[in-house]
């Protein structure tokens, strides 16, 4: 299918000129943007005594931008009232991609999430470009790009003494409104942002050289215990559930019911996958029963049964499943060396 | 404003009747109406407890009351077998492909139900039975562990049989472990498909039971010469929303709640770990 590209309009404003704007927002909407902490990014509500402190175009923060939609704990029925409007700044390319699975799933037509559709209203997303990955980020190998190319309100790029300024979408344009202070972005400014986003996606490959995914859809179809215990890594894993945590498209959840036949509520939370109580039934039986076989599942999910349900991979490549790991499993090494073993059966 | 897909249907039970030693049936009066389609699955709310996944089976075209029939397995469960008369408990759905009763016409109906599977079969009979017309032939093969296990008991061994007056109905039933006054077969539910005579070209067979039990009847089914594409299994799996969100109930891409729960075999072939 021929890939149809529609120009997106770009201003440029100074970097003072965006922070004074920034500042004024954060007096009428709640606002988070990543910070420094001790050398780790992580969000942060900001307002006029902090602005400044806002990491631009570092990488991604800690905490993945689902934290926002799906919160940790969520009472369902009845469902959340006043849920307010917020600006997520600096979400990076790997975030936003993520947003895209959990659209699919809780903006489901037939059965629509109570409080997901209105926190994704509410919520204007500011996309930030990448300059300094991880050793741990491989976007470029899942086709994710250091850079986010759509599906934000606005993204900002970095550039000599200010930023490009990209809208995405009406929401994004009305944020900005006639404001005097952007200008329409330069063709050579437009160009000099090609080359420096050239430079991260040479940076990120440089990392992952070592790691071979190319082949990744040989792994529909190797789920067999025995095939993940070949890389010697994964007996590592302790069911922590870091990775699904911190993951862009991690969206499993149980339902708890509290109270009595009077006044009951019901909740939702976050679950894992690797604890062995995930798909454990009633009498004891379980599909899972092995860590191997846990393992294996949510790799599983996100480069095979993502795809069918969704079309797209579930793995946007961000890396906090490698950053956070308790047992420093690097899971690329596992895939590369459990792609190489299917070769050879 | 959307309805909240997790808010249940008010029910109240009229009665709770103990099939087995495991197993009761609560009989429910939803507060509005509530239909499903045999082979559909609604989620069970205990207030305050907690939920669990149930294929009714009471008939689907029953409008006064809906039955689940439950095996004390649990924590959600004991709390089912605890409910009496006047207690409320909340339902939502139904959830879940049905059966494809439009294929089945023309067609030699098999059903092959072991223990606490006889539920799910229960409603599908009488919906076969309510338009039994459409079908060529229905073989009702049961099992249960022993007959202190067996569900339906007297509906099973007697009442049921007088549809045979009228239509092509057989039933083939067995115990794994028989007592002194048994007068049916014994032996694993499996043993009921020896000497079948039933047209497997035209014929389609529906599996419900223990996960041991589908998996041994799935493959003497194949044995005997049905296609993967015949066998009907109802699958189960750990489930939440019962919409397809939460992903616990996934066989593979599959999910139990929104593909499911039936499937058939050539569905599940290449999934991982399907048998329990």
């Amino acid at each position: 299918m021929k890939k149809i590209t529609i120009t997106m309009e770009t201003l440029y404003v100074s970097k003072k000129e965006w922070d004074g704007f920034i500042k004024g927002k954060s007096g009428d909407i709640p606002l988070f943007a990543p910070v420094d902490n001790l050398g780790t990014l992580f969000y942060n509500r900001v307002d006029a005594s902090n602005y400044a402190d806002i990491a631009y175009n570092r990488a991604r923060p800690v905490e993945p931008l689902k934290m926002f939609l799906l919160p940790f704990k969520e009472r369902v029925v009845p469902s959340v009232e006043d849920i307010p409007d917020i600006v997520v700044m600096g979400a990076a390319a790997c975030d936003i991609q993520g947003l895209k699975i959990l659209d699919r799933v809780f903006l489901d037509a037939d059965y629509k999430d109570p409080n997901y559709s209105t926190r994704r209203e509410k919520t204007l997303i500011i996309g930030f470009d990448c300059s300094s990955p991880y050793s741990t980020c491989f976007c470029e190998l899942v086709g994710v790009h250091p850079y986010p190319e759509d599906n934000f309100d606005i993204n900002l790029s970095l550039c000599e003494d200010g930023m490009l300024v990209d809208i995405g979408t009406e929401k994004g344009r009305r944020f900005i409104g006639s404001d005097q202070r952007f200008f329409e972005a330069s063709g050579e400014q437009r160009q000099k942002r090609e080359a420096s986003r050239k430079k991260v996606v040479e940076a990120i490959n440089e990392n992952n050289r070592s790691f071979d995914m190319k082949k990744i859809e040989k792994i529909k179809g190797a789920y067999q215990t025995e095939l993940w215990k070949v890389p010697k890594e994964v007996e590592n894993c302790v069911q922590c559930g870091s990775c699904t945590n911190n993951c862009p498209t991690c969206v499993c959840f149980f339902l708890e019911d509290t109270g009595n036949a009077e006044k009951s509520a019901k909740t939702k939370v976050w679950d894992s996958c690797l604890f062995p109580g995930y798909a454990r039934m009633a009498a004891g039986a379980s599909p899972r029963p092995s860590l191997y076989d846990r393992y294996a599942n949510r790799l599983l999910c996100k480069y095979w049964y993502m795809i069918d349900n969704f079309g797209i991979t579930g793995c946007t490549g961000c890396g906090r499943c490698i950053a956070g790991c308790a047992g420093k499993i690097d899971k690329r090494a596992v895939i590369t060396e459990v792609l190489r073993e299917t070769d050879t059966r | 404003m959307d309805k909240n897909i997790y808010e249940p249907v008010k029910c109240s039970v009229t009665e709770v009747i103990t099939e087995s030693p495991s197993i009761k049936t609560v009989v429910l009066k939803p507060e509005k109406e509530f239909s499903f389609l045999a082979g559909q699955f609604a989620s069970l709310t205990v207030p305050g407890v907690g939920e669990a996944p149930f294929t009714p089976s009471s008939s689907p075209f029953d409008r006064e009351k809906l039955e689940f029939t439950v095996m004390k397995a649990g924590r959600v469960t004991d709390e089912i077998h605890n409910l009496k008369k006047g207690d409320n408990v909340g339902v939502r759905g139904p959830y879940g492909k049905p059966y494809p009763l439009d294929y089945f016409k023309g067609k030699e109906i098999l059903l092959v139900g072991g223990g606490v599977g006889l539920a799910p079969l229960r409603a599908l009979f009488f919906a076969l039975m309510e338009t039994a017309e459409n079908y060529k032939r229905i073989v009702f093969c049961c099992g249960a562990k022993t007959p202190e296990d067996y569900i339906y008991k007297d509906k099973i061994l007697g009442e049921w049989h007088n549809f045979c007056d009228k239509f092509p109905l057989s039933f083939r039933i067995t115990v794994d472990k028989k007592c002194p006054d048994w007068k049916h077969g014994e032996g694993v539910v499996t043993k009921t498909l020896d000497g079948l005579d039933v047209d497997i070209k035209n014929s389609v067979a529906v599996v419900c039971g223990p996960p041991i039990m589908m998996k041994f009847t799935t493959l003497k089914l194949l044995e005997i010469g049905y296609e993967d594409s015949q066998v009907y299994l109802s699958m189960e799996r750990k489930m939440y929303c019962g919409v397809g969100h939460c992903r616990h109930c996934l066989i593979g891409d599959l999910f139990v709640c929104k593909d499911g729960p039936v499937f058939t075999y050539d569905q599940l072939k290449g999934k991982p770990n399907i048998w329990i």
